[in-house]
């Protein structure tokens, strides 16, 4: 079995892109983040995490449009790719096998 | 609003360290998101947010890479493509890449051998750990005058000891005596006249001797220890000495009826070659002392001998010791008893050890030293030639601008930048140098033994664990392709673009320009060489035959050995040879030095006066005069009746020079005055009359005057002289060889020519002329092939003018002369900067001489005619060549 690695903030972005389907660049994707998680998220954590992301084969990114705000420079968009999408299932299915191995008694003495 | 934009300084940052491919998206996300927040809120600064996005990007994963990767590969592909240019014109113009090969591997080789050479001769005495505060004690003699007479490589057998004990500075003290050559005995083997050294203990704390048995600290145990080098043990002992062990065995010195039992203490590494002085036994001075007697080893004036080295405290500066003469006269000698203070008449001087071997060349040197000025003109001629090989391929290079004119031009259409071009051809000269280093260092490896027989070195080019070497050469080879490369870099990139895709001529030969100044350049090295060489040849030709005023042909000098008990035998049966002319007994002979010197006084009618001029003596018989065929001018010879050591009246011959020195120019007016001369210490001090004046000869070389000199009868002869005549020398000498041996078995027959001797005297200044020669050859060699280079540049880019000359109706010799007159100015300004400056260094050498020629016009007009013939020679075919074409070929060509 391939091994999926995949830090919980390049998970959350890779979810973002994912739920922006094709309109997920730079800027809408940070918006995104912020406006979901009510968390700030600086560019260069972003950038990094999408072109770490980029070379890992996660995601898949193409030029798009540009606009006047923009200063003419065009709009990176991305794309999850297959792989992408096998590692979040892979990270769902982890996180899914742990929370299913957790006794029941932890939670109901938590609830006390 | 200026405030509502993004701070350009920041992009300027993120541009620089941001990889280029993410710049755009980046920096489009950055700006959309600062105008968004600015929308939201115009009142609020997004500067500063701006700012801060920027520095978090400065991450792994955004940052470029810092050697551009893409610009490193652009740089690799591009000095790929120079290598293959440069290759495809070697190539296809195999004759211009002979000639420069040619010309730059012989600059090269020259240069590596002569560096080898000062490499070698620097060397020199610096492997004692010592070496910085060793000194050798030197004297100084002077007449009553106060003129230096003699300067003495060796001190008195006092000196040492005194100087010990009396400055504590001085912290130790060693001296050399090589007493008589003793023969040795191993066993019932007997190995005659070897070379001991008697030395005192210090010796092994100052220099650094290594020994392969025993210990410096043991070898003087004894008074009668005797310390061996690899190469006599094994002469004394056999290959296998090391195995069999020598320590402790008994060697027995003889000499006189003396019979000495010495025991091996230990055996040293051989001397290194470099250092100035090689010993084969060394041995305690303890034992001479005692055989010497107290008294003798007291001795601080005169009987030079005891070559004595001091070793000063860590700091000491020597004119601090040297400054104590005038104490350390007054303390040990004070007045002579014929009147005059010590002090004046002698003083001392120390010499650094490792300055001893390139600048000392003093009374008696243990063994021939080298020569600074040597140094000197070697490494000025070695930096010449390499200049002068680099302007060769400066003028080849530049002088085929025109095949590379339109691909400088394409190459700067493409983008090509000035920095491009330079490039390219630095690469093109390191390709051509990489090309020459191999032929230099084969030239160099083949001309080396040569070099070595001649100069008797063993210099070699051994790369084996010599890293000095490797990477002196790796250095010269990028020295050399820089410079050699610089101007005609600068000079191809400067080739302006549009005239050069027109194909225009843009360099205007007539200028003058700084090729010029190259080509002048090497003509006065190469006039400046053979001025020198004229300058040398002539005086060498000045020295060799000019008359010495004695004959020194078919004389044959013979050194005698102590085994010959009868002089008088040995001659008669040596006379008895019908090939044996003449023979004549002396202590000394011409082409020697007069070392030998003793206090005189002369009558003056009823007066005496002390003879206040150096006035040394030689011993000599009968029939020294007639062997030698030396003019009497006045007097007679000594006859067969008179004998200096039985009569109670001693006989003088003088020469003339003594006889002026004495008040009497006429000669004939001194004979019979009252002399009186002789050692005063020894009692040898004999009262006698002037027999006879000789005409003046050479008896030392023409370095030094004719100085006043007094022969006397006597039995203190160490050479015999023989006049041959006869053909069949081999044979004759041969005779006497078989001769000699009936009256000493022991030693071999030394004998030696006299006019080889007379050469010898000049053998450095031969060898000087003789690598001269060679230096010039290749200055000629070399200048040659940059002419013909610099001739094809000229008609090259004259081809039209001559077309056009030619149609006007000049012919094939006219426009010889109108290329050729160029030269004639650029001969006549090099010979003017040439030959000043190498005057300067001629006649400083020539002032060695005190003989000597004079530099005649004919030696100034000689290098400027040989350098107008060579290029005469080679400047005319090429151009002839190109006069003689149709100008219609080349003018159709429009």
């Amino acid at each position: 079995m391939k091994d999926y690695q995949l830090g919980e903030f390049e998970e959350i972005v890779l979810l973002t892109v994912a739920i922006l389907h094709g309109d997920a660049y730079g800027v809408s994707i940070k918006r995104d983040i912020e406006e979901r998680l009510q968390r700030t998220v600086s560019v260069g954590a972003l950038q990094t995490a999408l072109r770490r992301m980029e070379d890992k084969d996660y995601l898949h990114s193409t030029f798009g449009e540009s606009t006047a705000k923009r200063g003419g420079k065009r709009k990176r968009y991305f794309e999850i790719t297959d792989l992408g999408k096998q590692a979040l299932a892979y990270s769902k299915e982890t996180r899914n096998q742990m929370w299913n191995a957790i006794p029941k008694t932890v939670f109901e003495f938590s609830w006390l | 609003m200026a405030v509502n934009q993004p701070p350009q300084l920041a992009t300027k940052l993120l541009r620089w360290f941001c990889k280029p491919q993410y710049l755009e998206d980046i920096q489009g996300d950055l700006e959309e998101e600062f105008y968004d927040r600015i929308e939201l809120n115009p009142n609020r600064s997004s500067s500063g947010w701006y700012w801060w996005q920027i520095v978090k990007l400065f991450r792994s994963g955004i940052i470029r890479p810092f050697k551009p990767i893409d610009s490193t590969q652009k740089e690799i592909s591009m000095f790929k493509n120079y290598i293959k240019i440069g290759l495809r014109n070697l190539w296809k113009y195999k004759m211009g890449t002979v000639i420069n090969v040619l010309g730059l591997s012989t600059g090269v080789a020259a240069f590596v051998l002569i560096a080898l050479f000062i490499k070698d001769e620097l060397k020199y005495d610096r492997h004692h750990e010592n070496a910085d505060n060793i000194y050798r004690l030197t004297i100084k003699n002077f007449t009553s005058e106060g003129a230096l007479s003699r300067h003495w490589a060796f001190a008195s057998a006092g000196h040492a000891e005194r100087f010990k004990e009396d400055y504590p500075e001085v912290i130790k003290a060693t001296r050399f005596y090589p007493w008589a050559f003793p023969d040795l005995l191993v066993g019932d083997r007997k190995f005659p006249a070897e070379q001991v050294i008697f030395t005192d203990p210090d010796v092994f704390d100052m220099f650094t001797f290594p020994f392969i048995e025993g210990s410096p600290e043991t070898a003087f145990n004894t008074e009668q220890s005797l310390v061996l080098t690899e190469t006599s043990a094994i002469r004394l002992f056999g290959n296998d000495w090391q195995t069999e062990g020598v320590i402790g065995e008994r060697v027995t010195l003889q000499r006189d009826g003396l019979n000495a039992p010495f025991t091996v203490s230990g055996v040293m590494k051989d001397m290194p070659e470099h250092q100035h002085f090689h010993f084969e036994y060394l041995a305690p001075i303890r034992f001479i002392e005692q055989v010497f007697g107290e008294s003798s080893m007291s001795n601080v004036t005169g009987n030079y001998n005891w070559l004595t080295y001091l070793m000063l405290q860590e700091g000491t500066n020597p004119v601090a010791i040297e400054n104590q003469k005038d104490a350390f006269f007054d303390k040990y000698v004070g007045q002579f008893a014929q009147g005059g203070d010590a002090k004046d008449y002698y003083d001392f001087a120390l010499q650094p050890l490792k300055s001893i071997h390139l600048h000392s060349n003093l009374e008696s040197e243990i063994e021939t030293n080298g020569s600074i000025q040597q140094v000197y003109i070697f490494g000025t001629v070695a930096i010449l030639l390499l200049i002068v090989a680099c302007i060769n391929y400066m003028n080849l290079a530049t002088s085929h601008f025109s095949r590379r004119m339109k691909e400088v031009g394409v190459r700067k259409v493409l983008g090509a930048l000035r920095s491009t071009l330079v490039k390219q051809f630095l690469t093109e000269a390191f390709l051509v140098n990489i090309l020459s280093f191999p032929i230099a260092l084969i030239l160099a490896e083949l001309a080396l033994p040569h070099l070595n027989d001649f100069m008797g070195k063993s210099l070699s080019l051994g790369f084996a664990g010599n890293m000095d070497l490797l990477i002196g050469l790796l250095l010269l080879l990028v020295l050399v392709a820089v410079f050699s490369g610089s101007y005609p870099s600068i000079f191809l990139s400067r080739i302006n673009l549009t005239q050069a895709l027109k194909g225009e001529s843009t360099i205007n030969s007539n200028k003058w320009n700084f090729r010029n100044w190259l080509v002048t350049f090497q003509y006065a090295v190469t006039i400046a060489l053979i001025f020198a060489l004229a300058v040398i040849e002539s005086q060498l030709y000045f020295v060799q035959n000019s008359d010495p005023g004695y004959n020194k042909e078919q004389l044959v000098s013979v050194g005698l050995s102590r085994n010959i008990g009868n002089l008088t035998t040995f001659k008669n049966e040596l006379l008895n040879h019908p090939n044996v002319e003449k023979a004549a007994y002396a202590s000394r002979i011409p082409t020697g030095r007069l070392a030998d010197s003793w206090g005189a006084s002369f009558n003056q009618g009823d007066s005496v006066a002390s003879v206040n001029f150096r006035l040394p003596f030689i011993w000599v018989d009968d029939d020294f005069l007639e062997t030698f065929q030396i003019e009497l001018v006045a007097g007679s010879n000594f006859s067969a009746d008179m004998d200096m050591i039985e009569d109670s009246v001693g006989y003088y011959l003088i020469n003339e020079t003594t006889s002026k020195a004495l008040g009497y120019d006429n000669p004939n007016d001194i004979i019979g005055q009252k002399i009186n001369y002789g050692n005063y210490d020894d009692q040898t001090f004999k009262a006698g009359r002037i027999l006879g004046v000789t005409r003046d000869f050479h008896f030392e070389s023409m370095h030094t005057s004719i100085t006043p000199m007094i022969m006397m009868k006597g039995d203190n002869m160490r050479t015999i002289c023989l006049k041959l005549t006869g053909d069949d020398h081999s044979q004759t000498l041969a005779d006497i060889e078989s001769l000699w041996y009936e009256f000493d078995q022991d030693n071999t027959l030394n004998y030696r020519f006299v006019d080889d001797r007379f050469n010898e005297q000049y053998q450095s200044e031969m060898r000087l002329s003789t690598m001269i020669k060679v230096f010039t050859s290749i200055a000629i060699l070399i200048g040659c092939l940059g002419l013909i280079g610099m001739v094809a540049f000229i008609i090259e880019t004259k081809n039209k003018e001559i077309g056009i000359r030619k149609v006007l109706g000049a012919s094939a010799g006219d426009i010889a002369i109108n290329i050729g007159y160029r030269f004639g100015i650029l001969i006549v300004i090099a010979t003017v900067v040439a030959i000043p400056c190498t005057f300067l260094i001629v006649s400083d050498w020539l002032d060695s001489f005190v003989y000597r020629t004079s530099i005649t016009i004919w030696m100034i007009m000689l290098p400027a005619m040989v350098v107008i013939l060579v290029t005469v020679l080679s400047v005319g075919i090429q151009t002839i060549k190109a006069a003689l074409v149709n100008p219609a070929v080349i003018l159709k060509t429009e």
